[in-house]
């Protein structure tokens, strides 16, 4: 691990542990994790299946407590936040995009994007040309007002990734984002997020076992068995 | 508040209509229901006010005033002056529509074959025109025209029982005002078609002549009375307790209890199916709305994941059952209005003539909508509807954003 000591770290994860059931049958989907996710880092989460990417992708999220260890978002620790904080916390400080995508299968691509910034109280006009904006930056300029059904799975990707970003967040954590689309797409959005990176500053960290994925990262974190086997910057 | 419902109203309308064959089995739940309970309580309302109209329309009117102890021992002995100027002005009043004096007597009939017990009515033939049907129900003969009209009429079954018919003799007997058997001989000019109960008791003549032939002056021994708003009943009969302090006057509740029974429970049978298809819609809520729950399991896990606080996913999906039965509620006022409207023009049952005779039954109901139960039903159906919704919507807020991540990679 090698932490950049100008910058204060968005995530810091502390011996963080999963375990998953209980004595015999108990799975250590996570074994003393210590990692700090920086600001303006572009990480790529490697490792096989079961090797605790998801779960370690779940506590940065604030979507799972760890069975020991803290994890700590902006400076502040998740353990002891209700609910409603860990909600209010994902939806100030962090953006998701899914592998299935996720969309809101009754709301237009506007409307899935407009969807988050209606949560954080943004006054109509402005979340309207907020979400606008975050659609053409990702290219669907024009198809606006498509429901997902209409749209095919690499535009349904790139409306989850304009929804991700359209709030600002601190930290967007994609799990598998290209595992549904063709290596066309994949290297599209790829780049799409190389640049929002690169001239956003925008923090992304990557659960991925797509070396096509993994050839855009700045810092590649290899987890074998719930640990973290390597941690390189490139 | 304003801002939750702004985000969670088009999605709670959309949700509705994006799995329409379940939404369409719980609309034709709720619909169906609701408006069974509506069409159902304005006929039974309906059935229930024609066999009152009918029975108080034959002859009880609203209310009737005796003589004290009349009710317990209903004769000769327990007469009462015409109304005076007092109970006179209450009867000439604006709540009271119209009023009449009546002789009752019990009495025996005669014929050359049989001799029956029955009730002596005498009536004033124009005053009975305004306030009883029986004149209307005359079918054969005539109905009296005057006081002293010398003839009688008398019930269907009650000729086929004494084997007389129109035009023949009979013979009415009672206990005179002298204490004496008085006896006189009468033409049948009249027969009459009701119930067959009613049939077989009362036999109606001249009040001047029964008073003659009874050895009386002017002595009455009933009067009659409506009163076409109920609500004012109880008004009307406390002037006239006021005016006549020493008789018993009553209301038509007191003087026919079953007929007050009937009224009531009617009331109650609309409760009670009322109650099965509250139990019948909240079972189809229930089963419909955790479907879609379960179904949506993953959206809402979604939705916690982007931010959303539990008790918005609590809010949206009580607002979609909300709105659900709203739309289904409306839907079955408005047919149930339709069919009340369809129906008012008269329900002929004149098929089965016989059987609602025997009901004091009118051969055809007029179902008419009762604005409170119009109200008061569909805001219950409503407010239980969303109430049961609240399980499965309690299940929806509980769902876990890490089990949506689990499933959606």
């Amino acid at each position: 691990m090698q932490p950049d000591t100008a910058k204060n770290p968005i995530v810091t994860c502390r011996n963080v542990e999963k375990t998953f059931g209980k004595g015999d049958l108990a799975v250590h989907a996570l074994r003393g994790i210590n990692l700090e996710i920086m600001a303006g880092d572009f990480a790529t989460l490697a490792g096989p299946s079961g090797s605790g990417k998801t779960t370690l992708l779940n506590m940065i999220g604030a979507l799972d407590h760890p069975t020991k260890g803290e994890v700590i978002i902006e400076g502040k620790a998740l353990s002891g936040l209700s609910k409603a904080q860990l909600s209010d916390l994902r939806l100030h400080k962090i953006g998701f995009i899914f592998q299935a995508y996720n969309l809101i299968p009754v709301f237009s691509a506007l409307e899935n994007v407009e969807f988050v910034l209606q949560l954080q109280q943004v006054p109509k006009v402005e979340r309207r040309e907020r979400a606008i904006t975050a659609l053409t930056e990702v290219g669907l300029a024009g198809m606006e007002n498509r429901r997902p059904g209409a749209m095919s799975g690499g535009q349904q990707q790139r409306v989850a990734v304009a929804r991700a970003l359209v709030s600002k967040p601190s930290i967007v954590l994609a799990d598998e984002p290209t595992a549904n689309l063709d290596s066309k797409t994949t290297a599209e959005l790829m780049a799409l997020m190389s640049k929002l990176n690169s001239e956003l500053g925008i923090t992304f960290v990557i659960g991925t076992h797509d070396p096509r994925v993994m050839q855009h990262s700045k810092r590649h974190i290899e987890m074998i068995d719930g640990k973290i086997e390597s941690d390189i910057r490139s | 508040m304003m801002n939750t419902f702004n985000i969670l109203r088009p999605l709670a309308w959309r949700n509705l209509w994006r799995n329409p064959r379940r939404t369409g089995i719980t609309l034709i739940v709720v619909v169906v229901g609701l408006w069974s309970v509506l069409t159902f309580s304005a006929l039974l309302g309906a059935w229930a006010a024609s066999s009152r109209d009918e029975a108080l329309g034959l002859l009880i009117g609203q209310g009737q005033i005796h003589a004290a102890g009349y009710m317990d021992d209903p004769n000769i002995d327990h007469l009462m002056p015409p109304a005076s100027p007092e109970l006179t002005a209450v009867l000439n009043g604006d709540m009271v529509e119209n009023w009449v004096e009546r002789l009752e007597v019990p009495a025996v009939v005669q014929s050359e074959y049989k001799t029956l017990p029955i009730t002596i009515l005498g009536v004033d033939p124009a005053g009975e025109l305004e306030i009883s049907t029986l004149p209307s129900k005359i079918v054969a003969g005539r109905y009296l025209t005057s006081l002293d009209d010398d003839g009688v009429i008398i019930g269907l079954n009650l000729a086929k029982r004494l084997k007389t018919e129109l035009g023949r003799r009979v013979i009415l007997m009672s206990l005179g005002s002298d204490g004496y058997l008085a006896q006189q001989s009468f033409d049948v000019v009249g027969i009459f078609d009701a119930d067959q109960s009613f049939e077989d008791n009362n036999v109606f003549t001249g009040r001047s002549l029964a008073q003659h032939y009874l050895g009386l002056e002017d002595e009455i021994s009933q009067i009659a009375f409506t009163v076409p708003l109920d609500e004012n009943l109880p008004m009307v009969m406390e002037q006239i307790t006021a005016a006549a302090p020493d008789l018993d006057s009553r209301e038509w509740r007191k003087l026919s209890v079953m007929l007050a029974a009937m009224d009531t429970s009617m009331g109650s049978i609309i409760y009670v199916w009322l109650g099965i298809m509250i139990v019948m819609i909240s079972i189809g809520i229930i089963n419909t709305q955790l479907m879609a729950v379960f179904e949506r399991t993953q959206e809402f896990g979604l939705m916690r994941a982007l931010g959303l606080k539990p008790k918005m996913v609590l809010i949206l999906v009580t607002f979609e059952s909300t709105l659900l039965i709203g739309v289904g509620v409306l839907l079955a006022v408005v047919l149930a209005l339709m069919t009340v409207y369809a129906l008012s023009d008269g329900i002929d049952l004149s098929a089965f003539a016989q059987a609602l005779e025997e009901f004091q039954q009118a051969q055809v109901l007029y179902p008419t909508v009762n604005t409170s139960d119009f109200i008061i039903f569909p805001l219950i159906i409503w407010l239980l509807g969303i109430l049961v919704a609240l399980w499965p919507a309690y299940r929806a807020q509980k769902v876990s954003p890490v089990e949506a991540m689990r499933n959606a990679t």
